[in-house]
């Protein structure tokens, strides 16, 4: 039984992968109900192998390796870390999608599922990539995946919103593309490594490829002003389709962005040239989405734009190319899971579409109320949340590098917050009920409290974020030095 | 210049011709069907530019593979649009889902 243990452990990059997919297969064969066990223990099983890499190689400072198995997987420690918060996101997402499948057609709950189950398993599969074509592969199969998911939403206006998010990203996928010829040409590389070890001599045509890839999945993380699909995506999809859309593939896309940025930063050619267009692009998100989640009326629409100025901060930190800001844009990055868990699933949870909905939340179901004040307030930066955590490791990496606008940038972003997460917070605790509890009826309806819950806890390990540091210091010193 | 070099920019030329007009139609196209057909024409543009700069055949049948589906996949949702709407316009697709959202409730 060890030797076995052990086998699956020298194995975990892949396994993290195949056991979601492989869970994603058997829920499509199975009724609603077992379906739903399938891909909760499928979710789970990927999530055992993920934290416990993430323990021995970024917590115990164990040995990395190169694994190549039927596809070529590099495990960096952005690989590690993404995994491990996809994996996390997506367990809570599949918990909680219990009190969700009525929202289903009874045949098409089993396959919601195992598209959620595809998304996150081809995020981790992108994560692990060595080349650009297993990226551009996994990136694909995580995006059409997510569109799927929402187009299954029993509402027509959600096919609307697909087909945004389709258009979107198929001009994505043409931009990484047209990307990958370009650094092909100038590197004769499409393997990550090599890429960013290559003698370049043709800079502009590496750089405007990098720029291009990096483009196109800012595009597909939904960074402002690429963020078309956003707001006509999340404010379509039913409770299921946001949180996963918004927790699992928002955090994936941003995550090999991060990745994908550490590579291309090691290579002096490309380096200058990415690291600008982040930062424009980054200064670009925190305004546009913080402007935008103000005037939002739609909590999911509110929730999304929040999230694109928070992708913003990431972006920002990522520009910075040390590994302080890598490290600030993984400590983000966790925010950012944890205040889309919090708001989507409050919002599901409590049956809440519109602002107007939340009124008297707090009193009618508290643990959705409590959840979505807790992502308010990480929103608005408030101490001792994740979110001011984020935001205080930017502001030291951008002033140690002379980048005092990224700091202001970032008070922006929480003065923003404070006046959309103020609103919130004044909904749901200061104004009288308007309308009766719309969340779900039945037992059923706990099954997402453990996301709620998981959601707050999160959120607050600003209070304890010691593990939380050491691990994001590890992968990104990791990163920048197997990519060196 | 050889005649390699200038087949070679040509044909990016045309690449990139094809991936721009071929993006702007999807991105800012009101019909769901111009959309496909602009997805289709960018992502063939990109596939020209991977043939012309020499990229592997991998990455070439992959991104072949990858425009079928999001071909297959639009036209399919067009389908379901225009069943559940009678429209595939986009400004008649949002008309719509504005009379479907449920008015606020009265205080």
């Amino acid at each position: 039984m060890g030797a076995y243990v052990e086998l699956a452990r020298a194995h975990a990059p892949l396994l993290m992968m195949s056991t979601a997919f492989a869970a994603a297969v058997l829920a499509t064969l199975s009724p609603p109900r077992v379906s739903w066990v399938i891909a909760c223990g499928g979710a789970l099983l990927s999530a055992v192998f993920a934290f416990d890499l993430a323990l021995r190689l970024l917590l115990g400072g164990g040995e990395f390796a190169f694994l190549v198995e039927a596809v070529a997987l590099e495990t960096d420690g952005v690989t590690i870390f993404g995994a491990a918060l996809l994996s996390f996101a997506s367990v809570a997402a599949l918990v909680a999608a219990g009190a969700q499948l009525g929202d289903y057609e009874k045949r098409a709950a089993p396959f919601a599922l195992a598209l959620a189950l595809m998304v996150q398993a081809a995020w981790i599969g992108a994560l692990g990539a060595r080349d650009l074509i297993g990226l551009f592969v996994a990136v694909e199969t995580a995006w059409l995946a997510a569109v799927a998911l929402l187009a299954l939403s029993a509402e027509r206006s959600a096919q609307n919103g697909a087909m945004r998010m389709l258009s979107a990203g198929g001009v994505g996928a043409a931009l990484f593309l047209a990307g990958a010829a370009l650094i092909y040409h100038a590197t004769g590389a499409l393997d990550l490594p090599r890429i960013a070890a290559a003698h370049i001599e043709m800079a502009d045509a590496a750089a405007l490829g990098a720029g291009l890839i990096v483009l196109s999945i800012a595009l597909k993380a939904g960074v402002a002003p690429l963020h078309e699909w956003l707001g006509a995506g999340f404010s379509r999809a039913n409770g299921l389709a946001a949180i996963v859309i918004g927790a699992v593939g928002v955090t994936g896309a941003l995550a090999v962005l991060v990745r994908l940025a550490g590579y291309f930063a090691q290579a002096p050619a490309m380096g200058d040239g990415v690291s600008i267009a982040l930062a424009l692009l980054g200064g670009a998100s925190v305004v546009i989405g913080s402007l935008q989640a103000v005037g939002a009326t739609n909590l999911r629409r509110l929730a999304a734009y929040a999230g694109a100025a928070q992708a913003g901060g990431i972006l920002l930190c990522v520009a910075l190319g040390s590994p302080a800001g890598v490290a600030a844009a993984l400590i983000q990055l966790t925010a950012l899971v944890a205040t889309a868990l919090a708001l989507f699933g409050g919002a599901a949870a409590g049956g809440v579409r519109t602002l107007d909905g939340l009124d008297g939340l707090g009193r009618r179901a508290p643990l959705a109320g409590a959840a979505i004040m807790t992502g308010a307030i990480s929103l608005m930066g408030a101490p001792l949340t994740l979110g001011f955590l984020g935001r205080w490791r930017l502001v030291e990496a951008g002033v140690g590098a002379g980048w005092w606008w990224a700091a202001g940038a970032v008070i922006f972003a929480s003065l923003a917050g404070v006046f959309y997460g103020g609103r919130l917070i004044e909904r749901l605790y200061f104004r009288r009920a308007g309308e009766v509890y719309l969340g779900g009826a039945g037992a059923w309806r706990f099954a997402t409290a453990p996301l709620l819950i998981a959601a707050i806890v999160v959120t607050m390990l600003g209070i304890a974020p010691g593990l939380l540091l050491q691990a994001a210091d590890a992968a990104a010193a990791h990163l920048l030095g197997a990519a060196a | 210049m050889t005649a390699d070099a200038l087949i070679i920019r040509i044909a990016f030329g045309l690449a990139v011709a094809l991936l721009v007009s071929g993006a702007a139609a999807a991105w800012i196209s009101a019909n769901a069907i111009k959309r496909i057909a602009g997805l289709a024409v960018a992502a063939l543009g990109a596939i020209v530019a991977l043939a012309a700069l020499g990229a592997p055949g991998a990455l070439i049948i992959a991104a072949a593979a990858v425009l079928f589906a999001h071909v297959a996949f639009g036209a399919a949702l067009a389908v379901r649009l225009q069943e559940a709407y009678g429209a595939i316009e986009a400004p008649e697709l949002d008309q719509a889902d504005r009379q479907d959202e449920p008015a606020e409730p009265d205080l």
